[in-house]
């Protein structure tokens, strides 16, 4: 090669933010789980498989992994075929409540559940006063429960995109070939979106067993690898973080397990319909009609429900933290006397992380798509890894990894911005990426050949174009950032706090009012951003195809 | 203006399978040249090297005294039309034409009038402040020749410009863009993979093969002396059957014919369908007329010989051709119209006596 490729220095860069912001931090994990006291060995894995404790803790994610999943799946399976294929009055409103269900800050579900299905929840205590008694939401079931609101809608955008990219013409041939709507659906339909389906199951699952405040709160005694993981750092801190470790391997490796098994099943092909025609939504009548109607009304009520039950509870008057009765600014005046802080440093570290976000995902999604080589190939392959390594899990990394000299970070706000930037990364990346594939590349070899340096016709008409995508990409992280709770528990020391980690350690403390009016304000900011978000891809240019 | 040399060009995307094979050819100044081939055959990747879009593992581009192939692609001065057009959609139609003169830093008193030139030449004018969404089709790729003409260019390149236009649109831009290039006289090269498209508009064709050259010529002696079998099979149709050079003799099943030729052995036989004839000779095959395809202008005929099936071009058809179909013919191969190729597909010489 003779010629200076700025994308040549661009890619060196990304792979150095790589091993050290991913592969340095999971080796320091996979270090310290082989090492027992202070000498090498499997001891630490030995552990888990001799504990009952341990090994219930894998049963008990693999149980939640897949709970979580099948009601994920049916709720939002369902919602999809509800909302792509039937005439639903305020469809639109559907749609977007489910979007603003799915960016609701993750263990706000949890706590909202707890204020209403607790031991003392208000609809448990009003039940009870009419004479039905209902045990505690806590536990398993309860846990899983949780699950199915909390990532339903993932599974439903997955699913309903899929369903309106199915072409008529071929439902229309089956029905001409003699099928009955129903073999129609499970002989057409089904197999057309089975991979999408597929892949929404994979997401909820792989979700579902990262997470970690769902269980902490609602799980109580049932322990999970990730809850379990994180009390084993937080109880040996400094000393011994060898189990913790070995257990947060195998919460990556059960994870890795699941994406390598969908990949296999799926090893067709996607169908997409090349001539886009999709069924219009047919009008059902009578009782039909108003069960389609209830239904899915009912999934995205209770999908948003725990957002409005907190909205209103951070209204309530308190007394310390006890909640009184009639309604008062209390909590808010609590939060803004002595709780500003983690509202400073959330909207602090989020701008950080996104900004470098946006600018590394662009970068690297324009590399594995218009730089295509066998290293690009595999940068593809392990932008994979962040989706399979639990917050919690990345967390004790970036200890392992950063606590001590050449990079002794840990403590910093810098930290907690590093890794939420390596865990949202992937996403941002692969949004470029699929903005970028909308257009053409000759675009930029035009600008070249009119003179433009390859640097400059990027910026000038690349970038340029997928803009409007990018930003409304960077809107959606920000919202990720603001909501990351898993691994900035992990990370923050007292200066360091942020909002979805103070609002945890107010719910475990049983401090509900300044739970409810944080989180209230993290959703308000997170509204907005999704607001900004629509805005921003409802632009003419987003429309641009070259 | 300037003449364009590449000597002994190699590229290989990955390592043993050279899509570029030794490539050298070289090209008039102000000359029409056309990169002619299948799909794969290495055409676009020649293309892409000469705009610098691809560097070449070895050999060297010149273009008049300047080598091309070290300079940067934005520096190299070449015009370059698009298949899909790759008109900047967020910029009006001036922006886009005048995007290579402000890339040059002109000033913008300047550009105004060198893109008006560029739209009249292109027959757009008065569409300068649209938007290419407007657009159609064949208006974007115009704005496109536009474009990379308003820089004058010392070298046109076109990647298959009208593949993506329909029928109609195809001729009369094709028209268009070789009357514009006659009338500037601008070195040109272009990729197509379309043969009529390349007869058509060139004033010099490089047939392409797995990334070789197969022939290089003006289309009339492309069409009538082929010089390898892909040439033959490429360009135009043609009947090919198998023969034997023996004995001072062409065989050609039970018939032969006295022939002078260095090569002995088995070779085949080439014969454009026109060429054929209805009738008897000295080379008339026996055979059965299988299928009639009435064209208005002319007529093809599909017959079976003993030897293979042959194809019969008729001009001015008659009705009783056209109700032909199953009947026994003979179709005579005039020996002045046959090309006979080695099995190895390069072509013999031979002189029937």
């Amino acid at each position: 090669m003779r010629r200076a490729d700025p994308w040549r220095i661009v890619q060196a860069a990304v792979w150095l933010l790589l091993a050290l912001l991913l592969a340095w931090p999971l080796w320091g994990i996979l270090r310290a789980s082989l090492i027992v006291g202070s000498e090498p060995g499997f001891g630490n894995f030995v552990e888990i498989l001799r504990q009952p404790r341990h090994l219930r803790a894998i049963g008990n994610t693999l149980l939640v992994g897949a709970g979580g999943m099948t009601g994920a799946l049916l709720l939002g399976v369902t919602l999809a075929f509800l909302v792509v294929r039937v005439r639903l009055r305020g469809r639109a409103a559907l749609q977007t409540l489910a979007v603003l269900a799915l960016v609701s800050p993750p263990f706000i579900g949890a706590y909202a559940w707890i204020v209403l299905f607790g031991a003392n929840g208000a609809v448990r205590r009003g039940l009870m006063e009419i004479g039905i008694t209902i045990p505690p939401i806590y536990g398993a079931a309860g846990v899983m429960l949780v699950f199915s609101f909390k990532f339903f809608p993932n599974v439903f955008l997955i699913v309903s995109a899929a369903l309106a990219q199915v072409n008529r013409s071929l439902e229309e041939a089956a029905e001409g070939l003699g099928l009955s709507p129903a073999r129609r659906l499970m002989q057409v339909t089904l197999p057309m979106i089975l991979p999408a389906i597929s892949a929404a199951a994979l997401l909820a699952f792989v979700l579902s067993i990262a997470d970690f405040g769902t269980p902490r709160l609602i799980g109580r005694d049932f322990e999970v690898l990730a809850t379990q993981a994180f009390l084993l750092y937080a109880a040996d801190l400094g000393e011994n973080p060898g189990l913790a470790s070995a257990l947060s391997l195998v919460l990556v490796a059960l994870s890795m397990l699941l994406v390598l098994a969908q990949r296999r099943l799926l090893q067709r092909d996607v169908f997409h319909g090349s001539l886009l025609k999709p069924r219009p939504p047919s009008t059902l009548r009578g009782w039909r009609n108003i069960g389609a109607h209830v239904l899915a009304w009912l999934i995205v009520g209770v999908g948003i429900a725990p957002g409005l039950v907190v909205l209103v509870f951070s209204f309530r008057a308190t007394r310390g933290p006890v909640f009184q009765p009639g309604f008062g600014l209390a909590s808010y005046e609590r939060v803004f006397h002595a709780v500003t802080l983690p509202v400073w440093n959330t909207l602090l570290f989020s701008t950080a992380a996104v900004a470098c976000i946006v600018v590394a995902g662009t970068l690297i999604g324009y590399l594995i798509t218009r730089r295509r080589s066998r290293a690009t190939a595999i940068l593809d392959g392990v932008l994979m890894v962040p989706y399979v390594v639990p917050g919690v899990v990345m967390g004790i990394g970036f200890v392992a990894a950063f606590n001590a000299p050449p990079v002794a970070i840990t403590g910093t706000g810098l930290v907690i911005v590093l890794a939420i930037f390596i865990r949202r990364l992937p996403y941002s990346a692969r949004a470029a990426a699929t903005a970028l594939r909308q257009v053409s590349p000759s675009l930029e070899d035009a600008a070249i050949s009119l003179g433009l340096s390859p640097g400059r016709a990027f910026l000038r008409v690349t970038a340029r174009l997928i803009l409007p995508g990018i930003l409304a990409g960077g809107m959606m992280s920000f919202v990720t950032a603001m909501n990351e709770l898993s691994s900035s528990l992990v990370l923050y020391v007292s200066g360091t706090i942020t909002m979805p980690v103070r609002i945890y350690v107010a719910v475990v403390n049983g401090d509900y009012g300044v739970a409810a009016a944080l989180s209230s304000i993290l959703l308000g900011i997170t509204a907005l951003a999704v607001y900004a978000a629509f805005r921003l891809s409802d632009r003419k240019d987003a429309s641009f195809v070259g | 203006m300037s003449a364009v040399t590449v000597s002994d060009l190699v590229k290989s995307y990955t390592p043993g399978t050279r899509v570029l094979d030794g490539i050298s050819l070289h090209i008039e100044s102000g000359a029409f040249f056309t990169l002619l081939g299948p799909s794969g055959c290495g055409k676009t990747t020649l293309l892409r090297c000469i705009a610098g879009f691809l560097d070449p593992d070895a050999g060297q581009i010149h273009a008049g005294a300047d080598r091309l192939d070290t300079m940067a692609a934005h520096r190299r001065d070449i015009g370059m039309v698009f298949q899909d057009y790759a008109i900047f959609p967020h910029l009006t139609v001036a922006e886009n034409v005048g995007f290579g003169l402000k890339a040059r830093r002109m000033p913008p008193a300047e550009i105004a009038p060198r893109v008006a030139e560029a739209l009249r030449m292109v027959r757009l004018d008065g569409m300068a402040a649209r938007l290419p969404a407007d657009l159609s089709g064949g208006q974007q790729q115009r704005v496109g020749l536009a474009r990379a003409m308003a820089i004058r260019p010392r070298l046109l390149l076109m990647d298959e410009p009208l593949s993506n236009l329909d029928a109609k649109l195809r001729i009369e831009l094709r028209e268009d863009i070789r009357d514009l290039q006659r009338r500037l006289g601008i070195t040109t090269i272009y990729v197509t993979h379309d043969q009529e498209e390349a007869l058509a508009v060139s004033d010099s064709i490089c047939v392409m093969n797995a990334g070789r050259i197969e022939q290089i010529a003006d289309p009339f002696t492309l069409y009538r002396a082929p010089q390898t079998r892909f040439a033959a099979s490429f360009v135009g149709s043609m009947n090919f059957l198998p023969a034997r050079i023996e004995d001072g003799r062409l065989h050609l099943g039970a018939l032969s014919v006295p022939v002078s030729s260095d090569v002995q052995g088995t070779v085949e036989i080439a014969i454009r369908p026109e060429d054929t004839v209805l009738g008897t000779g000295k080379l008339a095959l026996a055979g059965q007329v299988a299928k009639i395809t009435f064209l208005g202008r002319e007529a093809l005929a599909a017959i079976e010989t003993p030897l293979g099936p042959m194809q019969h071009l008729a001009a001015n058809p008659s009705a009783t051709l056209l109700r032909a179909a199953g009947s026994a013919i003979s179709l005579d191969l005039p020996t002045e119209r046959i090309a006979v190729f080695a099995p190895d597909g390069s072509r013999v010489a031979v002189t029937f006596s």
